[in-house]
């Protein structure tokens, strides 16, 4: 007698956690996305800032643990982003960020930065060999890059050279871009090289 | 109506309040859902995930491990760096001390005038005393320079276009050499000479020569951007272009941190040559000479020995090393060498005590081994240390007590505290060594303090056995050294610490002194073959009583009224001794001040100044060993005619040094850096040294760029110590979880509605009075 009504209230509340669970879910995934596209407007206000202060870090917002370290520009798909200290997953939440473990960016060395394929770095998908790439320094310089390599690499089983040799930078993203799963081995590997020429080209601010 | 109606009721009430749902929607939904996810965004840093294990392999990315370096308009695949380094080293030995020249060439192999930065190991005793730089067929002799004035120098000369060197000291055993302005295809070399003693123990004379530098551990949190705003340091460049940042611990860390070649040497086609000729002049019959990581040829000529490489050339991947032995019945006891600059008589005295042999069984002891497994003991030296360990072990007796502990970026110790070696034991230990792997960083600081810590007396458990002895199996691969050897001085106490250097490239430096202020000894394993007789020779000293409580009494020098109570405490005793403000006038100066204990087969080495009167009389060296008093008198030469007394190049340089390292290690007992310097600098100056505070720098006063034009600045890279496995680090963690959030998000909706409509049906089974 009471079966149906236990049976209705059963389904009721399935419905219902149903409900919560996807909104949590849909609002976890939205919150990623949201905060990949607002956290953009204060770290450009702080790179701005940084500019002025001659190369001084300054943080986005009081209580961020990253700041922006250079700027990212990629001219033949209009693509601007701001480069974050360090990789693990605080920075990379906000915008692509480079590996305190690889070398400095501009200097010796491979530095690597690293983004979210899904977010920031959705548009390596898209970019050629031999692109061109500029990045900003703190002082305000501006280095050209040449596309040299694209690659996929198995991150379980290979690792990046530490220590070594002339300058490299490596930008780096989850492969393949519409996976669902998100702790795959493999990553999407650009190597580019300083510009054939001039090492360093300023450009005006 | 139950919790579902009532939120429905609501809603609607909300919604009909706001002038319908699309208002509604725009006023209080949105804003709700923008100010929640605009919270949780700032607060909440949700990281993307993905497991990435860290176990190295060899290259990481084909053409990306190889592709640094990479000239301009060079075929790709064919890879070479800007600048080629290449070396050259001659060693004259004569006696105890060795007069070694070192020319570093530097090829400019771009079309673009650079400035090459190259760090490079020397002998930690070097006493570097010249420098020149050869362009072509000029020379330019360097000269000697506060640092500081020195680097203005430099930067001055580079910015003007003109070709210079400077040479500075980074650690007793670590140097850079930046030259700047090489022109285009041009090689500039720059020649130095130094000054070092030859080690001679268990009856074995030897010499070392570090080719390259194991890359070091830098404890300490990165200096520039920190936590506060006031504490964000302007960025600066990197000067020196190391791999490493300034830490707060290791200030310096990007000038001891030289980069790398992608590959490993190659002994055939070396990335850095290096050419070894040795002229050896003992004056006393020699059983053998030996250079055991490399081929040697050997020509003996009126007694004087020339050395060469058997190829002629070798990859500078690991420390040159030649070990040499007299013939039975002639090695030395005692000697002294003397030499006169300047109107000051400088002496070197070695003696070498007797073997006492001991009544009955060593006393039972505790036995701390300490074993790195930081990352930079990756390859082979990881294996070498793992040996030394099994072979440690096996020399325990039932009596003795033992531990062991390993550390990398943390430590872990096999036992809670020592246990007695029982067969039970040994076994899980011998268990636990063979599962080291070397992995992560070198946090040594914690792991010194865990060995050096002592059960307290009152503890009352068991008792103190008599002999406390750590062994500290490392490659020495970190930059704070300063503060490791402050902490050993601290905290030894009645232990004693004994250094296994491991590796092609172990920092011996920090061997050497660890064991020095630990009151040890120290020792080096470079070849897994070597692990046995290392560790036996190195267990015979454990065991036999050390000769303690040594004193020199110089001619015209009273014995001092009561050396036991001098030698109270190690660290009293040092801030006494070498007390800076106390200047008593000495006719005799002798370093090191503080003498230490000296261990089976290991000689006295003192160095002297006379003043300006040569030496006459005897020296006088007591010591207890094994609760024995012994004495030993040194006649010491005639001095009726200076001249005709033998003269050995070198010493005052040898004296120089030694006090330079004694005044140095004041900063090791917590005198302050001013006072130091103040005491350190006339001395470099004076004898034209090599220092913490004084650099070489040599000018062309030539401008060779066009005005206008600035050379960039490129690394010169080291080659990898041979064995050692690459250090890598992992790849970022590039995907978020949204994707995946937003399908299973629209699965659960999907889910939630079939749920639904299979309610719907039911209803109609509803009893009609259950409302």
């Amino acid at each position: 007698m009471s079966r149906p009504v236990a049976n209705r209230d059963w389904h009721r509340l399935l419905a219902l956690l149903l409900v919560l669970a996807a909104c949590q879910q849909l609002s976890a995934a939205g919150l990623i996305k949201a905060k990949a596209w607002l956290a953009p407007v204060l770290i450009e206000r702080a790179w701005a800032q940084s500019l002025s202060l001659g190369g001084r870090p300054v943080k986005p917002w009081p209580w961020a643990d990253t700041w922006p370290v250079a700027k990212l520009r990629v001219p033949a798909l209009g693509v601007e982003r701001l480069v974050l200290a360090g990789d693990t997953g605080n920075a990379l939440a906000f915008g692509p960020g480079h590996s305190s473990a690889s070398a400095s960016l501009g200097s010796a060395g491979l530095a690597v930065i690293g983004g979210h394929r899904d977010t920031h770095f959705a548009f390596l998908r898209a970019l050629p060999s031999g692109a061109r790439l500029q990045l900003q320094l703190p002082d305000g310089t501006w280095r050209a890059y040449r596309v040299e390599s694209i690659e996929v690499v198995d991150a379980s089983t290979h690792d990046l050279p530490r220590l070594t040799g002339a300058e490299r930078l490596l930008l780096v993203t989850c492969y393949p871009f519409d996976a669902l799963r998100a702790n795959g081995p493999l990553r999407y590997v650009v190597g580019a090289v300083p510009q054939a020429g001039a090492g360093t080209a300023t450009f005006a601010r | 109506m139950n919790q579902y109606d009532r939120i429905y009721f609501q809603l609607t009430r909300d919604t009909g309040r706001l002038g319908g749902l699309p208002l509604w929607f725009v006023f209080r939904a949105l804003p709700t859902v923008v100010a929640v996810a605009l919270l949780l965004m700032l607060l909440w840093p949700a990281p993307g995930r993905a497991m990435v294990t860290a176990e190295g392999d060899e290259v990481a990315l084909d053409g990306i491990a190889s592709g640094q370096m990479l000239l301009q308009g060079e075929v790709p695949g064919h890879y070479t760096p800007a600048i080629l380094q290449a070396s050259k080293v001659h060693f004259d030995i004569s006696g105890m001390i060795a007069t070694v020249a070192v020319e570093q060439s530097f090829r400019n192999g771009t079309g673009r005038a650079l400035e090459g930065i190259y760090a490079f190991p020397l002998p930690d005793t070097a006493a570097v005393r010249f420098m020149e730089m050869v362009i072509g067929e000029r020379r330019i002799v360097g000269k000697i320079r506060e640092k500081t004035e020195a680097k203005k120098l430099y930067s001055q000369a580079k910015a003007a276009g003109k070709k210079a060197s400077l040479v500075e000291q980074q650690r007793p055993n670590l140097f850079t050499n930046r030259v700047a302005n090489i022109g285009a295809g041009e090689t500039i070399t720059v020649r130095l000479e130094y000054v070092q003693q030859v080690a001679f123990a268990n009856g074995e004379f030897s010499l070392r020569f570090p080719t390259t530098v194991t890359p070091r551990y830098m404890p300490g949190a990165p200096l520039s951007p920190g936590g506060t705003e006031e504490a964000l340091a302007p960025l600066v460049v990197n000067p020196y272009l190391g791999w490493a940042v300034p830490t707060d611990q290791v200030s310096d860390a990007d000038a001891i941190s030289p980069l790398q070649f992608p590959r490993e040497g190659d002994e055939r086609a070396p990335l850095n040559p290096l050419e070894v000729s040795v002229r050896l002049d003992m004056g006393m019959p020699l059983a053998r000479v030996e250079a055991p990581y490399h081929d040697i040829a050997l020509a003996r000529r009126a007694g004087v020995y020339d050395i060469r490489l058997a190829n002629g050339v070798t990859e500078m991947d690991r420390d040159f090393v030649l070990t040499w032995q007299p013939v039975s019945g002639a090695a030395p006891t005692a000697a002294l060498f003397t030499e006169e600059v300047g109107g000051q008589y400088y002496g070197l005295l070695m003696v070498v005590p007797p073997v006492s042999e001991l009544a009955g069984p060593p006393p039972a002891r505790e036995l701390i081994l300490v074993v790195d497994t930081s990352g930079s003991m990756g390859g082979v030296a990881i294996e070498q240390a793992r040996d030394a360990v099994a072979r440690a072990l096996q020399q325990l007796r039932p009596e003795d007590r033992f531990n062991i502990i390993e550390f990398n970026s943390n430590h872990r110790a096999l036992y809670r505290r020592p246990v007695a070696a029982t067969h039970r034991h040994l076994q899980q230990a011998q268990e636990f060594v063979h599962r080291l792997r070397a992995d992560g960083g070198t946090e040594m600081l914690p792991a010194l303090r865990a060995a050096l810590e002592t059960p307290r007396a009152t503890d009352g458990l068991e008792e103190q056995l008599p002999l406390r002895q750590v062994i500290f199996i490392t490659d020495g691969a970190v930059g704070n050294e300063q503060a490791l050897f402050a902490e050993i001085s601290a905290r030894i106490g009645n232990s004693r610490l004994f250094t296994v250097g491991i590796g092609s490239a172990p920092n011996s430096w920090f061997m050497r002194e660890a064991a020095r202020f630990g009151r040890g000894s120290h020792t080096h394993i470079g070849a897994l073959e070597e692990v046995a007789g290392k560790m036996g020779l190195l267990f015979s000293q454990l065991s036999q009583p050390a000769a303690v409580d040594l004193d020199v009494i110089w001619p015209g020098q009273e014995a001092r009224g009561d050396p036991a109570g001098d030698r109270a405490g190690p660290g009293q005793q040092a801030a006494g001794r070498n007390d800076p403000t106390r200047a008593v006038p000495r006719a005799v100066e002798a370093w090191p001040e503080r003498l230490p204990d000296l261990y089976l087969g290991q000689p006295l080495l003192v160095a002297a100044r006379f003043g300006a009167q040569a030496p006459v009389g005897e020296v006088i060296v007591t010591a207890e060993i094994g609760g024995q008093p012994w004495r030993q008198a040194i006649a010491l030469s005639t001095g009726v005619d200076p001249q005709s007394a033998p003269r050995h190049k070198g010493v005052a340089s040898v004296w120089a040094r030694q006090k330079i390292a004694g005044l140095l290690d004041l900063k090791v007992l917590g005198h302050s850096e001013e006072v130091v310097r103040a005491q350190v600098l006339p001395i470099a100056l004076q004898h034209q040294l090599l220092s913490p505070y004084t650099s070489f720098i040599a000018i062309q006063e030539i401008v060779s760029l066009p005005p206008g034009e600035r050379a960039a600045s490129v690394p010169v890279p080291n080659t990898r110590p041979l064995g050692q496995a690459p250090q890598t680090f992992a790849y970022p963690r590039t995907a978020t979880t949204g994707p995946a959030k937003a399908w299973f998000g629209l699965l659960l909706l999907f889910a939630a509605t079939l749920v639904r409509a299979m309610r719907q049906p039911e209803l109609d089974h509803v009893p009609p009075g259950r409302e």
